[in-house]
This record gives structure tokens, sequence and C-alpha cells, in this order.
């Protein structure tokens, strides 16, 4: 087992090794120069031989003198230090950049998660012990339309029907602009803020976590040892929950694993069209506005989540079932 | 299940019936066979598409996806997309066909009509105002809102009406008493009737135009107000007591003089003032958005000003017959000859310069053209209407029409989801299958790529990619680019199901037969092994189908993917984010959501009654 995870473990650091290669050399391929661009304000208040130097100058700084794979090894010296460059635009380091879009990102999607799953996990499970029954059928087409639908949609029509239409929640933003009052009012404007993008976010991830689940348990409930159980006199509810949940929870545990990690994603779209400051408008953001070193700094972000997810992942079979316990 | 509990159970839910059902049960359901037909074999093949067809949602989600898939294929050739188009007057219109459909009580009793953008004013002669259309002209002005006494809050009783006159957001209207109203757009003042108009007592004519309103006195003198950047007024002009008739373009006027001269009544020296020598005695003037019009005492056209060969505002048909009367709607002209018959040149892209059969039988008395709408008048008092009736799903924020969109969007959305697919789909057949043929060190390595490239997150991934070699490039470069991606990274799930199945089935009999035999490697692996596990990739294939228009409307939802002028599901509701959006132009996001949305159940129900009927032990889920 350590020697299994040591080996996962080195795996993926020679993945990340690889990662960083191709993200350097991608931004490498752009066109543009970022010195010129730093020193372009300046072109009207300079002479000529004055631009000329400041423009050295910054070439100098920026290190864009030096060969590209020099540049490289510089900046995974960086990494190992725990620097990810500075941000052009924001002139800070981008380590401080992310961390206040991060924390807001966790913040936001571990209420989408919990909420989530507490409502697909009964559902797929009732689901299932009610198999072909009416409710059923109708929660097995919502879910189909749940997850056909692009969570964009959904936004706009809860955006039309709460915000616009009711009026009960604000269309965007994080809090009200210049909001004072008691602390327990400061967390009601929050949180009114904030309803309209979790429900989106929870109605967008129901559809195809609760057709997993179902699977899952349908699976399950068709073994012998459910038809012994029965058998034997058990009431239903330790059959589906004591000896089907636990066997089905080997697959769902994967899919949980993977939702747990998305809380440091951040949703691209809804932070975007919500307006809130979270790592996915911090990427969209960056990515428009051509800061580079930040779009790399949250893409590796992402990248170490999700190696991690993987290996958490396949770990936790051992875990939970010890009969795939990983012994190579 | 056996036969015998099915039949149980059945006897258990219908008692009354049980007998007939027992019979059933025994000679068969659907259709008594004889025994050596109920013993033919079927190929599999033919067992999937059978249990298919009998799948109700699958078949019918295949059938509705079929429909929007040969209209979005066929559609585009129909209506073609205009990718430069962009009209600023037919922005946000709202869906309907509502634009010439005139009040019943106006026909045979029309004293004037005026047309603006997308409404229509008119008054009739028993004095009464009539406006139809689409009145709301931007998400605060809605013309039919008629003015407001501001003391008591109450409708201003305007009288008798003789004259109507409809600008591009702003109305203006005479009464039999002299007076003139204004209301509408008023940013620029071009509703507030200044004090000078309110004391005259012998207006003759109005006018209304872009964020400006002309009053005409009997005396030949105009009075303007409203924006004086955008117009080409010179209120101190030479000819004031001459004046006759005026013609408003989008950025100037043109008037004609009582001994039937045309004079430009701006400073510049532009091409309107460019006026054509020798047309003699000048009877009648008009203009469209950037052109004006003269006609003669001999019945000849003259057009000057802005003349756009694409729209061929100066291209005057032929005819026999004495023009006498000209008229001029946004980019095209109608004209009135003396026998009472009509004639029509200019931009077409509406059908507003293709006078129809009636009009052309008929004896027209009066014609009232503007914008994109005609209205004729017979001698008998009846209206005959051409041009643009409206849009089935109403238009953008450019002015472009949504259905048109719609149509050619689908067959883009579709074309980057099918070539995506193709791609992800070769690529994963392709390492799947050596990846699980080959084995060793050759598998270790492709499965080693695959899960670097499975580990990296698809959205913001393919975003970045997108955002840095997509910079450089044109719109339909990008549109390349976008597929490519999108196969690119998303061929790892199908290649690991691909794997597994190659590794089921390569020590199996058959294929050890072949390799016994000596046929060559590639060539068991894609004649002898990939036709036994084509069903895997068929159905993986139709949900990845559906997964990459999702992704690639995401996308560009975002902005990231195609970008505009080239109109996909996604980037349609590219800047409808926002309340006011969302609120007022609802048309805007509706329609290419609910397409989006059909779509892709549609194509997802396919995937999941294939796998039904390709894998029976997963229809027991």
């Amino acid at each position: 087992m350590v020697k299994y995870t040591l080996k996962r473990i080195l795996y993926m650091l020679f993945v990340f090794a690889i990662m960083t290669v191709v993200l350097f050399s991608l931004y490498e391929m752009i066109p543009g120069d970022p010195a010129r661009a730093e020193v372009e304000a300046l072109k009207d208040k300079l002479k000529p031989d004055e631009y000329q130097r400041a423009y050295e100058l910054a070439r100098e700084r920026l290190g864009l003198n030096k060969p590209a794979y020099v540049r490289y090894f510089e900046y995974v010296k960086g990494l190992l230090k725990g620097d990810l460059g500075d941000s052009r635009v924001h002139k800070q380091p981008v380590t401080k950049v992310i961390s206040t879009p991060l924390k807001v990102t966790i913040f936001i999607n571990i209420f989408n998660v919990l909420i989530g799953l507490a409502i697909t996990i009964p559902l797929g499970i009732i689901c299932a012990v009610k198999k072909n029954s009416t409710f059923d059928k109708v929660v097995q087409v919502l879910t189909i339309v749940g997850y056909s639908i692009p969570v964009f949609i959904f936004a706009l029509l809860f955006i039309y029907a709460f915000a616009v239409k009711l009026g009960w929640f604000p269309v965007s933003g994080m809090k009200t602009p210049n909001f004072t009052g008691t602390q327990w009012e400061v967390i009601k404007d929050y949180a009114k803020h904030l309803a309209l993008p979790l429900m989106v976010m929870i109605v967008g991830s129901l559809g195809g976590m609760t057709r997993y689940v179902r699977a899952a348990m349908v699976d399950a409930l068709s073994m012998d040892y459910i038809k012994t159980a029965r058998a034997k006199g058990l009431k239903e509810r330790v059959v589906v929950y004591s000896h089907a949940w636990r066997n089905a929870l080997l697959p769902v545990i994967t899919l949980i694993i993977g939702w747990f990690m998305s809380v440091f994603y951040g949703s691209l779209i809804i932070e975007r069209m919500f307006n809130l400051n979270g790592l996915g408008k911090l990427l969209i953001d960056s990515l428009n506005n051509q800061d580079y070193y930040v779009v790399m700094g949250i893409q590796l972000l992402y990248v170490v989540i999700a190696l991690t997810s993987n290996l958490l992942s396949d770990l936790s079979y051992g875990l939970v079932d010890p009969r795939v316990r990983v012994n190579k | 299940m056996t036969v015998k509990q099915v039949n149980e159970g059945k006897k258990d839910n219908k008692n009354n019936r049980s007998f007939s059902l027992l019979f059933k049960n025994l000679f068969g359901n659907k259709k008594e066979l004889s025994i050596l037909e109920e013993e033919q074999v079927q190929s599999p093949w033919r067992t999937v598409v059978r249990t298919f067809r009998s799948n109700k949602v699958a078949m019918t989600g295949l059938t509705v996806f079929l429909l929007i898939f040969i209209t979005v294929m066929v559609g585009p050739l129909i209506k073609p997309v205009d990718l430069s188009f962009s009209e600023t007057s037919q922005q946000n219109v709202a869906p309907g066909f509502d634009l010439m459909k005139f009040p019943k009580s106006l026909d045979g009793n029309v004293a004037d009509i005026s047309i603006g953008p997308t409404f229509s004013v008119a008054a009739s002669k028993d004095g009464k105002l009539h406006i139809w259309g689409k009145t709301r002209v931007s998400s605060v002005i809605d013309v039919k809102n008629l003015p407001k006494d501001e003391a008591t809050g109450k409708t201003i009783n305007m009288g008798k009406i003789v004259k109507v006159a409809a600008g591009y957001d702003h109305v203006l209207v005479l009464n039999d008493q002299g007076e003139v109203y204004a209301w509408g757009n008023n940013r620029q003042q071009q509703s507030t009737v200044p004090m000078e108009v309110k004391q005259l007592k012998n207006i003759k004519d109005i006018y209304a135009g872009y964020q400006c309103s002309i009053v005409l006195t009997e005396d030949g003198r105009s009075i303007y107000f409203g924006n004086q950047m955008n117009n080409d007024y010179n209120a101190f002009h030479s000819y004031q007591g001459q004046l006759d008739k005026l013609a408003v373009t989008a950025d100037a006027v043109a008037g004609l003089t009582k001994d039937g001269n045309v004079v430009y009544l701006g400073t510049q020296q532009n091409s309107y003032a460019n006026i054509p020598e020798n047309m003699g005695k000048v009877v009648d003037i008009a203009a469209t958005a950037s052109t004006i019009a003269a006609v003669n005492d001999e019945g000849k056209v003259f057009v000057w000003g802005n003349v756009s060969v694409q729209k061929g505002e100066g291209n005057i048909p032929e005819t026999s017959e004495k023009i006498v009367k000209i008229y001029g709607g946004r980019y095209h002209y109608t004209a009135l000859t003396e026998n009472g018959n009509v004639i029509a040149w200019g931009a077409n892209y509406y059908n507003q310069a293709n006078v129809p059969k009636e009009v052309q039988n008929a004896d027209i008395e009066e014609v009232y053209t503007g914008f994109y709408q005609n209205y004729a008048i017979t001698k008998e008092g009846k209206i005959l209407t051409w041009g643009l009736k409206g849009y089935l799903c109403g238009t953008d924020d450019l002015g472009r029409d949504i259905f048109t969109r719609l149509l050619n969007g689908g067959r883009m959305s579709m074309t980057i989801g099918a070539v995506a697919v193709i791609i992800s789909t070769t690529i994963g057949i392709i390492v799947g299958c050596l990846s699980g043929f080959l084995g060793g060190a050759v598998d270790t390595v492709l499965q080693r790529i695959s899960e670097v490239v499975a580990a990296l997150p698809f959205l913001p991934f393919a975003m970045i990619l997108s955002a840095l070699i997509g910079n450089s490039m044109s719109s339909s470069q990008r549109i390349v680019l976008i597929m490519v991606i999108l196969g690119l990274l998303s061929w790892t799930g199908l290649q690991r199901l691909v794997r597994a199945q190659v590794l089921s089935v390569r020590e199996q009999e058959y294929v050890i037969a072949a390799r016994s035999l000596g046929i060559k490697k590639s060539h068991i692996i894609f004649k002898h092994i990939l036709p036994n596990v084509i069903s895997v990739i068929l159905v993986n294939a139709t949900l990845n189908f559906a997964t990459s228009m999702l992704t690639e409307s995401s996308l560009s939802y975002l902005g990231f993917g195609v970008q505009a002028p080239h109109p996909t599901w996604g980037n349609m509701l590219y800047g409808a984010n926002n309340s006011i959006v969302i609120q007022n132009y609802w048309w805007r996001w509706v329609f290419a959501s609910i397409v989006l949305g059909i779509c892709v159940i549609c194509i997802n129900l396919i995937g999941d009654g294939l796998r039904d009927a390709i894998d029976p032990r997963s229809q027991e889920r």
C-alpha cells in the first residue's frame, strides 16, 4: 500500500513536471512582447534613446533576454519555493492574487457540494428502491433534462424567474455595495446574494449525480446477498441502507471525491454570470487581460487538484472495499 | 423474469382479462408466428435495431433530433446568413408578424399614414389616431404611450388629427387647429415642441427623422428641433419662405421650393449638397436613409447622395409610364405613376421593393413608404401592404433576424460537435486498439499520456488553448481550432472503453485463429477485433456528440469559442447575461436556449436508447 502510494506520488510529480513544460511552452508561443507593453506608456514622454534604454531595462528585468529554457528553469525554481511569478495586471505576486478568489470559491462550493450530496444520495436511493415506479420515471426524465441543459441556460431561467420577475434575489454580485449593518445583517445580505448562484449550481449538478447513485444502487440491489438478507426476514430499511448502500458506495465514492475536489475549481460560468469574485472569474479576466502568470498559476493549481483527487479516489477504493486493496 | 412470473403478475393486476392474457402469452404477444419463423435467428444488429425501435422514448428523441438536424442543414440554404449585416433601426424587435397589421377600422378611412422602424402611425378621416406594430422602441419607451398633461396626469386630448409623422423613435402629430404634439424619445428634445412652433397657426406639414422634428408652414418656412449635431441642418438657410416640401435622410434635410427647385438645407458640402443640375421643374422629392431622390414634371427620376451599389437605390427601373410621385423607405424607393401603378427599387432583403400582384393590378391613389414597410391606398380606399411583416423569433442587438441565425448557428454547432466527435473517436479507437492489443511498453506509455490528458480540467484548459492559440486567428480559423481542441481533449474515455473491450476479446478463439494464420497485426486489430467492439464506440460517440455540443456552447457563451459574427447556439447567448436583456428582450435568449436544450436532450435519449438496445443488461438499471 505504502509502496503503491509512493509510486503514484512519484508519477504525479512526473505528470506535473510535464504539465509545466507544456504550459510554459504554450505561453512562449504567444506573440507579443511584455517588455514593450510595459514601456509603451513612456513612449511619448521619453526621448527615443531614453525610451530604448527603458525598454532594454524592462527586458532585462523581465528576463526576456535569456533563452526560453533558462527562464523555464527559473520559473520552476520559483515554483519549488512557492513563488508563482508576478501578475502583470495586479502588480502583485500570483500567490497573493489567487488566494482571495480561492477562498470565495471554496466557500461557495462547499455549500454546493454538501447540499448537492444531501439531495442526490437519498433521491438516487429512493429511485433505485422504487425502480420503474412513476416517481422513478419522472425523476429519470428530469435528470436527463438536467444534465442535458447547459448550466448557463439554467442560470438565465433562474435569473429571469427569481431575480427579475419575482425580485426575491439580486441579479448579481457578492454583496450590496457599501452595505453596513450588524454582523447578522451582513450575513443575511451575503446569503441573499449567494442564494441564486447556489441554486443554479445545485440544480445543474443534480442530474448526473442522481443517475449515478441510482445506477450503483440498482446494481447493488440486484445482488444475491440482498435476496439472502430479505429471505432472512430483515427489515427493508436495514436491507437497503446497510446491505445495499454500503456496497453501492464503492462506485459513488469516486464521484464524491471528485466533487469535493471540485470545490477548488470554481465554476467558470456561474462566477462570470453572477459576477462572483471567485477563481473561475479570475481565470477568465486574466485570460482576457493576457495576465499569463496568473493563468498559469491557476492552471497548475487545477492540475495538482485533479491529480490528487485521482490518487485519493484510487486509494479510497481500498479503504471502502478491502477486496480491491491495491498491493501492486 | 420468466414467462410464468409475467403471467402471474399480469393476472393479479387485471383479473378480468386474465384468460385472454394467458392466451396471448401462450401464443406470442405481438404476432402469431409459426414455429419456423420463431426459430429464425436474427443477426445481433437486427436485434439492436428492433429493440431500439420498440423504445418509444429513444425513437421520439431520434425523430425530434432528425427534424432539427434536417431543418438546420437545409434551412441555411434557403435563408443564408449575411455575416456583415447589421441594421440599427431593427434592433431588439420582439417576435411577431404584426408590423403592418393595421386596425380594420382604418380601411377606407385613411387620412395619413407615417411609418417608423417597427411601428406605424395613422390618422383616419374622422381625426382619430391609430398606432400599430412593435411600439416598444426601447426598454423604456413605448410610442403607444400618448403624451400626458403634467398637471393632471391625464392623457392630453389632441383633437382632430390630420397629419402624422413617425420618426426613428418618436411621433409627431398635427391637428386641425394647427397644433403640434410630439412624444416618444426625447433625449435630444425632438419631442419637445418649442414655443415658436406652438404659436404658429399656419402649419402645413410635419416631418420626423432620426432624433429630429421639422415643421413646415404655409408660407414656406421650416422650423427644426432636435439633435443639431447628427443632422446637417442650417437654421438660417436662405430658402426660408420658399419651401413647399421637405425630405429627411438619416442625417440631412433637403427641400423642394415652390418654383420646383431642389435645395439642400445643410451647411456641409457633402454628397447630398451635390444636387444634379438640369433636373427641370421638380414636382416631388423623397429620401432614404442615405440618398435623396427627385422626380421632375416629365416623370424622370434623379437619385443622389451616398448611393450604394449593393443596395441599389440608384437602379431606377425602366418604365413607359410617367412617374408623378416618389416615396422613400430606409434603403428603397417606391414611385407612383400617373396611371395609378406602383414601381419600387432599391434594397430588397425584406421584400420591401417587391410590389405584389394585387397592388400592380389595383388602381393606386396614394402610397406611404417608410423604413421597410409600404402601404398603398387604392381608389376605393382599400389598404394594401408589402414589405417587412415582422420576425418569427425577433431580432438581436444588431438588428439581425434571430430565426436565420438559429438555423445557421445550428448548422455550425452540429458541425463542430460532429467533427470534434470524429476526431476524438478516431484517436480513441486507434489508441485503445493499439494499447489493448499490443500491451507492454506501448500500453504503458499510451495509458500514461491518456491519464495526463484526462487529468486536465476540461473547460479551463480548452479556454486557455483557445485564448492562446486563437489570439491571432481569423474567426473561421477559430472554428476549426475549437473543433480540434474539443476533439483532442475528449478521447480518453473512449480509449479506456475500447482498450477494455479489446483486452476481453484478445484471447478469444477467432483472434488466436487469425494470429496463427499469420495475418498482419494491424489487419487483426482493425478487421477482426474492431467490428466486435463497434457497439461500445457507437454509444460513446453519440453521448460524446451531446457533450461536445454542450462544451462548444459553454465556450462560445463565455466568449472563448466561436466568435461573432459567425452564429452558434452558444454564442447567440453571449451578451444575454444582464438583467436588461433577460427581462426586456427575452426572445434573445429563450429561443436559442430551447433549441439547444431540446437538441442535447434528444441526443442523450438516443445514446441511452442505443446503450439499452446494445447491452440489454444495462436496461435492468
